[in-house]
């Protein structure tokens, strides 16, 4: 095997951890903050495909009409989010977690149905925006310039969440309420305003990484299983709710995946869940996680 | 968690008399209703042990595993690959579907005991979608996502009544062992880690074993149940182990009453028939069943079971003051 095999399968790799990012980012947020897992986060995500889809045909705008797209998509699956905490989640945090778990389920069925029934269950794409329409060659192979447009806003939601979290008022409650919500209760700060925004933002993060998936040829239903479970491996190898693990994990799945579809195709899923075994005997909360209490 | 009312024998479930009315009308049920009907009864009995195994590890044990689908679907595709590609015979596929879904148990149930509460449930979700993965990926050995036909069971059970005389047996069978097994010096260990696993383990108890334990007993009676649905449908598919289908144990359970030995039966019979029901109506059935599981969330806290228990004991309390 030649370096630049190699190579061009460690970028793609790269790629598809970024993309993973994307998604479980929002996901592992969520969940260090409010402790609720979201199952309903690929459908959000899935919801956010769909819409940019939508509104990229409804908006027409010939060459950047993809990026407004992308944001207002975005902004809608956030107000959705909005809704959802407001309406449904808000009154569960007093309950055990199974019925979150559950409710958050049941906005998988209603979701998924909504969107069956709107778009119905066809495929749908959008064509790659400029500037990233065409392949860039590395040491003779083709690679998908749109490939380095996912990587780059990898890496801008990377140093956001950072910013956010840990050079930020807010991220200092949020670590705090991540560690002893009753204490950051007590100290005066308003929890359910801070849920929401988190859950608003989770939302967000969950609505833009559909949209950026769309050019990728791929709006279908069952989009949102399809990831939502291998950012399942990604936060449980990194450690649930933990920024760092969540960025290592979507890196170490990335390239599993990778790699694993060079070798098996078949078996690329199945490697990482291996990986994901493995991990777990050593230390049964992720890398980066903590024993839970 | 409202799981506890289990402990409080009320003389309501302790007579046994409505439970003879129930196996008396399950006996009774193909002189009386139609065939489809039979065959809606069938897949509730079918889906009700499935609910059951999974509430083995979630009202009794305290945790709620998310990848129960694997389990059944294995079960199903256990005796559907041994009986059509195999020719094996029945019985014997049968209960090789069963051991099949009991061994995969094992080998994940050594990775999630070592986990509580949600994590344990995402760890049973990925571990089932990997076998989902593997299934549906498989195709020269599995058939994929074409599933596999012509799973038909022994010619004495071939028509619907026989088949569903079967079911019951199997059903009441299944039932009357899990419940003594949530009855027995066992269930009542996997009762008190479900309390405080910390205190059970001073107490000397090796908790992850007897998890290890009760996780192997459940996937094998969800594989029952799969084992079971298999030659009732004619086939299987892998839809039967997506993680979609994991929620439905976990919502019917929550909607009839975890607490409750029989409230997953309640809820699963509720359900199946409700299906039934709105498929004569419209095709959306996903969003009429997430909304009402949001309701049931909302409103009935205990389940039905629970609600319906919680009114009785009212009433006699009010009795007795009065």
């Amino acid at each position: 095997m030649s370096f630049d095999v190699l190579f061009n399968q460690f970028l793609s790799g790269i790629a598809r951890g970024s993309m993973l990012f994307l998604v479980a980012s929002g996901l592992s947020l969520t969940f260090g903050v409010l402790r609720v897992l979201n199952f309903a986060h690929g459908s959000l995500y899935m919801l956010g495909a769909f819409l940019t889809y939508s509104i990229w045909k409804w908006l027409l705008i010939p060459v950047y009409g993809f990026y407004v797209a992308t944001l207002l998509s975005a902004l809608v699956i956030a107000g959705i989010g909005l809704l959802i905490e407001y309406s449904i989640l808000r009154r569960l945090y007093a309950r055990g977690w199974p019925e979150q778990l559950l409710a958050t389920y049941a906005l998988i069925l209603i979701i998924t149905d909504t969107v069956k029934w709107f778009w119905g269950g066809e495929f749908l794409s959008i064509p790659r925006p400029e500037p990233f329409t065409k392949a860039v060659f590395l040491f003779g192979f083709p690679f998908p310039s749109y490939n380095f447009f996912i990587i780059i806003l990898g890496l801008v939601l990377v140093f956001f969440l950072w910013w956010l979290v840990y050079k930020t008022r807010l991220g200092d409650i949020i670590r705090a309420a991540a560690h002893d919500r009753d204490m950051v209760s007590a100290l005066g700060i308003p929890i359910p305003w801070l849920f929401t925004s988190i859950f608003v933002l989770g939302a967000f993060i969950a609505g833009l990484s559909g949209a950026v998936t769309a050019p990728y040829g791929s709006i279908a239903l069952g989009m949102d299983i399809e990831i939502i479970v291998e950012c399942f491996a990604v936060v449980v190898i990194g450690g649930m709710g933990s920024l760092p693990g969540t960025l290592l994990g979507s890196f170490i799945v990335g390239q599993v995946y990778s790699f694993g579809i060079m070798y098996k195709p078949e078996l690329a899923l199945a490697f990482i869940f291996m990986v994901m075994a493995i991990v777990l005997i050593i230390r049964p909360w992720g890398i980066f996680g903590r024993p839970e209490r | 968690m409202e799981a506890n009312t289990t402990d409080k024998k009320s003389s309501w479930l302790k007579s046994g008399w409505w439970l003879i009315l129930l196996v008396a009308a399950g006996l009774a049920a193909p002189y009386v209703i139609s065939e489809f009907y039979l065959l809606i009864l069938g897949e509730a009995l079918i889906m009700s042990l499935f609910a059951l195994s999974f509430n083995l590890l979630f009202g009794h044990m305290g945790q709620l595993p998310f990848g129960q689908a694997a389990f059944y679907g294995l079960g199903g595709y256990g005796i559907a690959m041994l009986l059509t590609k195999y020719q094996m015979n029945f019985w014997l596929s049968f209960v090789a579907g069963i051991g099949l879904a009991a061994l995969a148990g094992l080998i994940i149930g050594i990775f999630c005991v070592r986990l509580r509460g949600i994590y344990f449930s995402i760890l049973t979700l990925a571990f089932g979608q990997l076998i989902f993965v593997i299934i549906y990926k498989w195709h020269d050995f599995t058939g994929g996502d074409d599933g596999i036909q012509g799973v038909f069971p022994p010619e004495f059970l071939k028509t619907s009544v026989s088949y569903y005389y079967f079911v019951l047996l199997v059903f009441c069978i299944a039932a009357f062992i899990l419940w003594r097994i949530t009855h027995s010096p066992f269930g009542y260990i996997l009762k008190a880690m479900r309390e405080n696993s910390e205190r059970t383990e001073f107490l000397g108890v090796p908790i992850a074993r007897y998890q290890l334990i009760a996780f192997v007993i459940s996937a094998a009676f969800a594989g029952l149940a799969g084992a079971l649905w298999a030659p009732f449908y004619r086939s299987v598919a892998p839809s039967t182990l997506i993680w979609i289908k994991s929620g439905e144990p976990v919502m019917a359970t929550i909607l009839g009453g975890a607490g409750l030995f029989f409230g997953p039966v309640l809820g699963t019979f509720i359900i199946t028939f409700f299906h039934a029901y709105i498929l004569g109506f419209t095709h959306f059935w996903p969003i009429i069943m997430g909304t009402l599981i949001l309701i049931v969330i909302f409103f009935l806290p205990g389940g039905v079971l629970g609600f319906i228990k919680e009114k009785l004991d009212n009433r006699k309390k009010r009795g007795q003051q009065s």
